[in-house]
């Protein structure tokens, strides 16, 4: 399925913009490069973001979010550039973002929380209730929607997170390191969640864990001292082990020898 | 805006504010409202304490309470998280400085409504004061600005505790710096009346409150709140028609805020005791305000001012005795009459001296009866209050013994006594204040020959003079034959035709 998902993009792709337009993306602080001349695009669907730490993944996380602008390249997102304001305060208004330490209001409630930031997303005032209700539901903390954050184990801080970056139903929802913290119970969980948001959003996935790649995202792309030294779908990237390589799993060999063949 | 709504109610459920509420009440009750209670009964003195008092207590609290919510989002870490939503920077963070200054308000005008409530079954005339509650009100938005944007631009744990610190010393400091009434620092939300007046409790009785400084403090509250409001939306990115309006809102505001503080420069101190600020100043609030006085159904009345109603009984009872010895009398008065003070600045030669029947301010203003003792036909005297100068608030025997001088300074001008008066003159005031049974005023008149507490009072009567002989002989005769002979003698003995052998 990945495959047929992948040719049909290609085929898209020469027609109308995708969702995730990236070219030459480079991001760099003082002197050090934390981006360098990334190539991305991504349309409905998820997309797996793997790479050691300080690959540079949360970097280009945090400029697909608009958090942070590229010192160079182009990036469109949503068929948008966020260069300017109008069109970047768009963008915004379809995506979703968690950030991979979320910092929370240890006073809100679960639902407060989250409608404090569909608020901000502008979710229409009409909409709010319900949509809370829904992202609560979602995330498996319907009995929890009243209880203050501080009191919620950090798997169900996660999830309060997670929620509050789905609250306004985005098109591309940006998640870094959403599974840290959860039991395995709730990331098979998440895993049907991110595979439902798929459906309709584009959701670029940021992690360490292979297994959570191979089980939700129908593209990978392989992060490596700024660059990315391999986009394809998962079985793609298994196929690129041999015999030597070191892992636990097809993906997990496919992904040391990737890294390795990028370095060599 | 029904988002806004929302963000607000939210934000009003989380503020610091209440959790501040509890410190605030505590230091009202201790700094202010046993303070303004202690005072008397008026509502001029009591809304001039209470802004100075009020603004004191909340600016510490509030301005932490404010930078902590400033800096939540950084101490939280939810940065990334919120500034990539649409909601623009400053329209984020509005909320919570909206329902940090909502807070503030609501204790706030709590507080007066307590102490105006009070004050309304106290006080005998006239009505609350707003222009004080006003200027108080304004500066807590003010100041919830300044702690709000320091923790924004600056946003640490440490940034309320000094934000709270820093603008409790910028109060206290700003108000140091007043020399006299023509200073610039009087814009400070602090001062209500002349700095160096104080809550004085004979301003804005007779005449009306001016609301010259009150205008130029509020332009100033509010030309300050926008500017950091402004500089808030400033830093935040924003369409350009946002960031036009931004630039404009902030210059607008510095120069509102700059205008009020040059206006505040200009004011000086009327005869009223009221700053008066020529470019703000309304001529129509130079008119008395007019009011019916309560009069003692005395042989000569004795009229205040209603507002200063409660001290009729007391006044009344002191100044009797000596005034039924010449009621009656050719050329008596038909009434004494409480009258306004007037003041002045930088006339004392140190606080506390006396100038006339008036006194200096701690910081050296002179207040003064504002018009001659006696005069008008028919005649009336006129009297100023000791509770209209400042100091503490007087027991009815403290103000009793302060009225009794001015009693007897009626009599020497009812006689034609004072320098250059003959020994007869003397000898006959001297005995209508004995013969008033005036406590203190035998022995001080008699025994020791002088009034020790005010020298000078009653020149020549020393112990073994002929007119202290008069005197006495005088005081010992029937107050009917004592009034007989005053009623034929009296113009003869103001003229210095009588002499002391004379004296029955």
């Amino acid at each position: 399925m990945p495959g047929s998902l992948s040719a049909m993009k290609q085929a898209k792709q020469a027609n109308q913009a995708m969702n995730v337009e990236i070219t030459g993306l480079t991001r760099r602080f003082g002197s050090a490069t934390a981006v360098a001349g990334v190539d991305l695009r991504a349309d409905p669907g998820v997309l797996g973001l793997l790479g050691p730490n300080g690959a540079g993944k949360t970097t280009l996380l945090r400029m697909m979010a608009t958090a942070v602008r590229p010192t160079s390249g182009q990036l469109k997102l949503l068929g948008r550039d966020p260069a300017s304001y109008a069109p970047r305060r768009e963008i915004r208004r379809k995506l979703g973002y968690l950030p991979q330490n979320p910092g929370y209001y240890p006073g809100f409630t679960v639902a407060e929380f989250v409608e404090y930031f569909a608020l901000l997303k502008e979710v229409p005032p009409s909409q709010v209730k319900t949509a809370v209700a829904n992202v609560i539901d979602r995330v498996g903390l319907a009995d929890r929607a009243r209880a203050r954050l501080r009191t919620l184990s950090g798997g169900m801080l996660r999830r309060a997170c997670i929620a509050q970056a789905i609250v306004n139903d985005p098109e591309l929802l940006l998640l870094d390191e959403p599974t840290a913290g959860l039991d395995p119970e709730q990331r098979v969980a998440f895993r049907a969640l991110l595979r439902d948001l798929g459906q309709r959003a584009t959701v670029v996935v940021s992690t360490h864990l292979v297994e959570d790649v191979g089980a939700a995202c129908a593209e990978v792309a392989l992060m490596d001292r700024g660059r990315i030294v391999f986009q394809g779908t998962p079985d793609e990237l298994a196929a690129t082990a041999d015999g030597q390589s070191k892992g636990d799993t097809p993906l997990e060999r496919g992904y040391t020898a990737a890294l390795e063949r990028a370095r060599a | 805006m029904r988002a806004a709504g929302r963000l607000i109610s939210l934000e009003l459920r989380h503020n610091a504010m209440p959790l501040m509420l509890p410190l605030i009440a505590a230091l009202f009750w201790l700094t202010t409202y046993r303070k303004v209670m202690a005072m008397p009964p008026l509502w001029n003195v009591r809304a001039a304490s209470l802004q100075m008092n009020s603004v004191i207590v909340f600016v510490a609290p509030l301005a932490g309470a404010a930078a902590w919510m400033g800096s939540r989002e950084s101490r939280r870490r939810v940065t990334d998280t919120v500034s990539i939503t649409p909601r623009a920077r400053w329209a984020r963070l509005l909320p919570t400085w909206a329902a940090t200054t909502i807070w503030a308000l609501v204790a706030y005008l709590g507080c007066v409504a307590v102490l105006y409530g009070a004050t309304a079954r106290q006080a005998s005339w006239g009505g609350p004061l707003w222009w004080p509650v006003a200027v108080a009100a304004a500066s807590l938005p003010a100041f919830t600005a300044l702690g709000f944007a320091a923790g924004v631009f600056a946003p640490s744990r440490f940034t309320a505790p000094i934000t709270a610190i820093a603008a409790f010393f910028i109060l206290v400091v700003s108000t140091e710096l007043i020399i006299g009434s023509h200073s610039y620092w009087q814009i400070t939300p602090v001062v209500a009346y002349a700095w160096d007046l104080g809550a004085d409790p004979g301003v804005a009785t007779f005449y009306p409150f001016l609301p010259d400084l009150p205008i130029a403090q509020l332009m100033f509250l509010g030309g300050f709140t926008v500017t950091l409001l402004g500089a808030l939306a400033l830093t935040s990115e924003g369409a350009r028609a946002l960031r036009i309006a931004a630039v404009g809102l902030t210059v607008a505001g510095l120069a509102v805020a700059v205008t009020a503080v040059m206006l505040a420069g200009t004011g000086t101190m009327d005869a009223h005791g009221m700053i008066r600020i020529p470019a703000l100043h309304d001529a129509a609030d130079d008119q008395p305000v007019r009011f019916t006085p309560v009069c003692s159904r005395t042989a000569i009345p004795v009229c205040l001012n209603p507002a200063y109603s409660s001290y009729l009984a007391a006044t009344a009872a002191t100044l009797e005795p000596v005034l039924e010895q010449i009621a009656g009398l050719p050329g008596a008065p038909v009434r004494i009459l409480q009258e306004a003070a007037a003041y002045k600045q930088d006339t004392c030669q140190g606080p506390g001296s006396r100038v006339r029947s008036g006194t200096c301010s701690p910081n050296g203003v002179e207040i003064n009866p504002g018009s001659p003792m006696s005069g008008g036909s028919p005649l009336v005297y006129r009297l100023l209050l000791p509770a209209q100068l400042p100091g503490p608030a007087l027991t009815t025997a403290q103000m009793a013994s302060q009225t009794r001088g001015d009693g007897w300074d009626m009599v020497r001008n009812f006689i034609g006594d004072g320098p250059g008066a003959s020994p007869a003159q003397d000898a006959v005031t001297a005995a209508i204040i004995m013969a008033g049974k005036q406590p203190g005023a035998t022995a001080t008149f008699i025994q020791n020959g002088q009034d020790g507490t005010d020298a000078g009072r009653a020149p020549g009567l020393t112990t073994g003079t002929p007119a202290n002989a008069a005197a006495k002989r005088f005081a010992a005769l029937p107050a009917s034959a004592r009034h007989a002979w005053l009623a034929g003698h009296l113009a003869a003995l103001r003229v210095g035709q009588i002499t002391v052998a004379q004296v029955p």
